[in-house]
């Protein structure tokens, strides 16, 4: 890397302004790079140089404390007037800490749209898009594969690979380059397509493609205007178009009607059905194979077709050891079909079973949809009780994953290393399938999650809280039982607010590749 | 009693003395973060609570560094921070070790930056001033000075680099005096 865009790269990081992809690189050449590690130090030292020199040119007056920037701190303040300020500044830092009310900030979301479905899609730029995200408003680049984005104003929009493009506003579609159709029908307003050579605007269903100098443009329904652009200039000059009329604008502003040559006339539809019907195949596939996986401890898919009575759930791994359904309901899976996942919402929800044995380690793997994370825990499998050897394994109100082994009988002192992830669930994710898997290396003594296949935290568990064994006994999906303790009613309403299609539990510690498999087999 | 506060006001001299340190260093692992004066602000409290498990004579700054790293831990896991723009264990391991010999320059780096700003343009400080100590959006001041916020982004950045390249001169120029 130059060193002038490592420098740029800086001011980015710094100035919280840097994309994930620039991130990394940075990341991985300070790491390598002292000279690199040098130049990060020498920017922080201008940014509080920076800061010091704008807090002094604000003066001595500026108590007016407003303005200030918070948690601005002083040391030359500091080191003037000593130990009785700082007594002071730390008193009142806790008085205000004790003190501030604590105010719930309301979630919000950004975006017009959200991707409704795809198949095959790869994203450029390292951007990774997957169904249900929120729509980001920045330019777009599809590598490959079919996109339909739906809009929250009833707006659909078809995409297909290798396409630029960016969602301006919810009546705005600007398509740099590839093949799409918008349809645009219900709307009360005009909606319009910018392409590099010409715009179009109207209501109705638009099929354009476009290669940047030249576009092919077909009203499918309705009507609309073309207008072309040349120069950067949007002319006046518009050309009507309705009742699958075709034409072709070029970079000069030339048009040529009834022919579209870009346009493929692909039938969008059946594209994502068969895609979708071909990924059930595969995956209804990798499930007849992982039956037979005998590291399996059990293998739960709540499809109610397959087991056959309504609280009875059939393990279809080889140990045969069913559950028990107690209240969940049946809900849609993650391939919409009815009736084929369990919703934990209903209070006291879960599913009853009973593991033996004792296992040197554990892998954990469900396909989840978190409606909300209301409850302190929300449960995903909860021993009943919290005994020795036995482990817990839920999600925290804020979205972290939790993992634990009870290590030792004792009370009093910690008694078990609590693996957390990182947040792996915001608001906006409500709704959204996600496969999650947590690995309890009992050899390496780690534990790691992972979120659609993806490593997202490691822990070393601290030798003294290191387990010998893990045993699971009576346990619940998606409740906590426990008929003992109830010291705390708070912690005992657990029950996941959300569905989940599939559970697994293997008695090994499955690799980040399986893992990786068990996902890239079953998304959607 | 005596001993106690005693012990009370040598922590703090050691405080005083090592607040830029621990403030650097903290703002090291929270690269962008505008509140790691406040995770700083967290640590001397940390600190000033846990002052009875320092032994007088030991290393102060290792010891308030690692208070130093568990508070940054701590606030990433309090406001569950996005954990795609946080640096690597390894890079964070690599600047906790190193970083305690980055600090003596702060100092000098600072006057020299004083020096560099006294050549700016009155509308350039006033940008800077906003930046770094205003708590209203670039955005509004855009509008008051009647210039788009990527612009004041740009002209920002712009700003930075020539400032870090006076900074490197004047320390440069120093160093062959000598």
């Amino acid at each position: 890397m130059k060193s002038e865009d490592r420098d740029q790269l800086l001011d980015d990081l710094l100035e919280g302004d840097i994309s994930e992809a620039d991130f990394l690189r940075l990341e991985a050449e300070m790491i390598v790079d002292e000279e690199a590690r040098g130049a990060y130090y020498n920017r922080l030292k201008l940014q509080s140089g920076l800061e010091k020199e704008a807090q002094a040119a604000a003066g001595a007056g500026a108590s007016n404390s407003a303005l200030r920037r918070k948690g601005s701190f002083d040391p030359f303040l500091l080191a003037a007037v000593g130990t009785l300020l700082l007594l002071v500044a730390v008193l009142a830092f806790k008085i205000k800490q004790d003190s501030a009310p604590q105010v719930a900030k309301e979630p919000v979301a950004t975006g017009f749209g959200v991707i409704a479905e795809l198949s095959a899609a790869s994203w450029g730029n390292e951007v990774r898009i997957s169904r249900g995200d929120l729509v980001p408003g920045k330019e777009l680049h599809l590598e490959s594969g079919v996109v339909r984005i739906e809009l929250f104003n009833g707006v659909v929009i078809f995409l297909a690979g290798e396409s630029e493009f960016a969602l301006v506003s919810d009546r705005e579609f600007r398509l740099v380059k590839g093949e799409s159709q918008i349809r645009a029908s219900g709307l009360d307003e005009d909606f319009t397509l910018t392409t590099p050579v010409g715009v179009v605007t109207g209501k109705g269903v638009f099929s354009v493609a476009t290669t940047g100098s030249q576009t092919s443009v077909r009203m499918d329904q309705g009507a609309g205007i073309w207008n072309p652009t040349v120069n950067g200039k949007r002319s006046e000059q518009g050309t009507k178009l309705s009742g699958f009329e075709t034409i072709t604008g070029s970079v000069d502003g030339s048009l040529e009607q009834d022919v579209a040559p870009l346009l493929s006339n692909r039938d969008w539809e059946k594209e994502l059905r068969d895609d979708r019907t071909e990924r059930i195949r595969l995956w209804e596939k990798s499930r007849e194979r992982l039956k037979k996986d005998q590291r399996l401890l059990v293998y739960f898919s709540m499809d109610e077709s397959i087991s056959d009575s309504s609280t009875r759930l059939q393990d279809l791994s080889v140990k045969k050891s069913d559950g028990g359904i107690i209240r969940a309901e049946r809900s849609a899976n993650r391939w919409s079909d009815a009736a084929a996942a369990l919703d934990f919402t209903p209070t006291g929800s879960r599913v009853r079973l009973d593991i033996p044995g004792d296992h040197k380690s554990l892998t954990l793997m469900c396909w989840v949809k978190i409606d909300s994370l209301d409850r302190l825990y929300n449960s995903l499998f909860l021993t009943d009780g919290h005994e020795l050897h036995e482990p817990h394994w839920q999600i925290v109100n804020d979205g972290r994953l939790f993992f634990s082994v009870r290590a030792r009988q004792e009370k009093g002192s910690p008694d078990k290393h609590i693996a957390f992830s990182p947040s792996i669930w915001k608001p906006t994710d409500a709704g959204k399938w996600m496969h999650i898997a947590t690995v309890f290396d009992g050899s390496a003594e780690t534990i790691t999650h992972y979120v659609n296949g993806e490593a997202v935290s490691i822990d070393q568990i601290p030798e003294e809280l290191q387990p010998d064994k893990v045993t699971i006994g009576a346990a619940s999906i998606g409740n906590w039982s426990d008929p003992r303790y109830r010291k705390d009613p708070e912690f005992v309403v657990r029950n996941l607010n959300g569905a989940i299609d599939e559970f697994a539990i293997f008695s090994e510690a499955l690799d980040s590749g399986e893992v990786r498999k068990l996902y890239e087999s079953g998304k959607l | 009693m005596e001993n106690e506060s005693k012990q009370d006001v040598e922590i703090v001299s050691l405080l005083t003395e090592h607040q830029s340190a621990i403030r650097f260093y903290i703002a090291s692992l929270l690269p962008g973060e505008v509140r790691a004066a406040d995770v700083a602000q967290q640590a001397n409290l940390t600190i000033w609570d846990k002052r009875g498990d320092f032994e007088l004579g030991t290393n102060f700054k290792a010891w308030s560094f690692s208070i130093a790293r568990y508070e940054v831990l701590n606030f990433r896991k309090r406001e569950a921070r996005d954990a795609r723009l946080q640096f690597s264990d390894e890079l964070e391991e690599i600047i906790s070790g190193e970083i305690a010999s980055h600090i003596d320059d702060i100092d000098e780096r600072h006057e020299a930056l004083r020096e560099c700003m006294k050549k700016l343009k009155q509308s350039d400080r006033d940008l800077i001033h906003h930046r770094y100590f205003e708590v209203s959006s670039l955005a509004d001041y855009a509008e008051k000075v009647g210039r788009s916020a990527a612009g004041l982004k740009v002209s920002l950045h712009r700003l930075r680099k020539a400032l870090a390249q006076c900074i490197e001169k004047r320390i440069d120029g120093k160093g062959l005096r000598t």
